[in-house]
């Protein structure tokens, strides 16, 4: 089976409180995934290790990423060989809504 | 002509004329460490081992002095001499990545740099065969190991690097290697013939296909060719270092994160922050190699 080439992503943000340190700022991850895996990435314990979720958003070229990252790139015209930069905020959309994501 | 895949499009070849005598002169006397050191290690030292037969010699060989004695002493090859080393050829493939990733990321120069200055000393060596290979979504030969490295060949190389392929398939570049290696061993009668193979990347393969790799690697291992990785680790930004770098998977619905180069499928590699480090970190790579094989 032909799995898909994880994507170098930097993450940026402009809440303090939620800022990564240097060394976590890039990852790879799956090209496969949306933006509900991310946001589970970032609140993971390896990451930022919130002690309750906090649901994020993701912006990549100020446009809110709704698609997989691997069909984001595809629509920019850009490969698995790209590395993409992903603002991430809190996110607005609520949280009740988070399991239809 | 030489057939150099199907049709690539290459660069401007006075403009890789230039490129090619900048990056010498840049890295001449890296060139030159580099020469030294691996003379020690690629040229075997100095034979001690007493061996063979002559009429004259250092010490008697045991085995012979019966024979010598019931052929009434004709038979007199009775002497054993110090032996001179074997001499070993190498065939050398420098694997240069071409993928998009090298370009974005600043490493293609440093990739450049490193090429020239490796292909330099080799070819002042003068230890055997130099070969130049690129790779991304697919395997193009720019120098062949048959073909001779003439004044103009370093830029006829650089013409066919542009990173810009959309993929780094690495388990295809390994493959074509040994495919190339082993039918280059066909046509060379030498028995000491080694046949090494650098990769000079920035390190981001499909980590998908590890266990195919370290497979491959093993395959190659067994028929007397080594592969080393060479991660050109070029920070272009602080915190972007490839030693850093971690990677994260859904495992049972599970988030982990594990540092990249804790599962990099190669045995053999090494990490380069500048080209300063590239000729005595090689070295030592080679020596702690031929150490491993010779024991
Ligand atoms: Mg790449």
């Amino acid at each position: 089976m032909l799995t898909a080439l994880p994507v170098k992503v930097i993450f940026t943000t402009d809440e303090p409180d939620l800022a990564l340190p240097e060394t976590k700022q890039q990852l790879l991850v799956p090209a496969d995934i949306k933006r509900y895996g991310l946001s589970r990435i970032l609140n993971s314990s390896s990451m930022l290790d919130t002690s309750s979720p906090v649901p994020l958003d993701f912006l990549a070229n100020g446009t809110f990423l709704r698609t997989t990252i691997e069909e984001h790139l595809a629509s920019e015209g850009l490969s698995a060989e790209t590395t993409l930069t992903l603002k991430y905020v809190r996110s607005l959309i609520p949280p009740v809504y988070e399991a239809s994501f | 002509a030489t057939h150099i895949s199907s049709d690539r499009e290459l660069r401007d070849f006075g403009e890789c004329m230039q490129q090619w005598v900048e990056f010498q002169s840049r890295t001449h006397a890296m060139s030159l460490s580099l020469t030294s050191q691996l003379r020690l290690i690629l040229t075997p030292s100095q034979s001690t081992k007493l061996s063979g037969s002559f009429r004259t010699g250092k010490r008697l060989n045991i085995k012979r002095i019966i024979p010598y004695i019931a052929s009434s002493y004709k038979r007199d090859k009775i002497w054993m001499r110090r032996s001179v080393p074997t001499k070993r050829t190498y065939q050398i493939m420098l694997c240069v990545d071409d993928s998009k990733s090298m370009g974005e990321a600043g490493s293609g120069t440093l990739a450049m740099e490193s090429l020239v200055m490796v292909s330099r000393s080799l070819t002042m060596l003068e230890v055997g065969q130099v070969g130049v290979m690129g790779f991304g979504a697919d395997v193009f030969t720019a120098h062949e190991l048959t073909d001779p490295f003439a004044a103009d060949a370093g830029a006829r190389v650089l013409q066919n690097f542009t990173f810009s392929q959309n993929r780094t398939d690495i388990v295809l570049l390994i493959r074509q290697t040994i495919d190339k290696f082993r039918i280059a061993r066909q046509q060379q009668s030498n028995g000491g013939l080694w046949q090494l193979a650098l990769i000079i990347s920035d390190g981001l393969v499909e980590s998908s296909t590890h266990d195919v790799i370290r497979r491959l690697l093993r395959e190659a291992m067994e028929e007397r060719i080594m592969m080393v990785f060479i991660v050109m680790d070029d920070q272009v930004q602080k915190g972007s270092s490839v030693l850093d770098l971690g990677s994260a998977k859904f495992q049972d619905g599970e988030v982990v994160v594990t540092k990249y180069l804790d599962t990099f499928p190669f045995p053999y590699f090494l990490i380069v922050h500048n080209l300063e480090e590239l000729p005595s970190a090689l070295a030592g790579l080679l020596r702690m190699w031929f150490a491993e094989v010779a024991s």
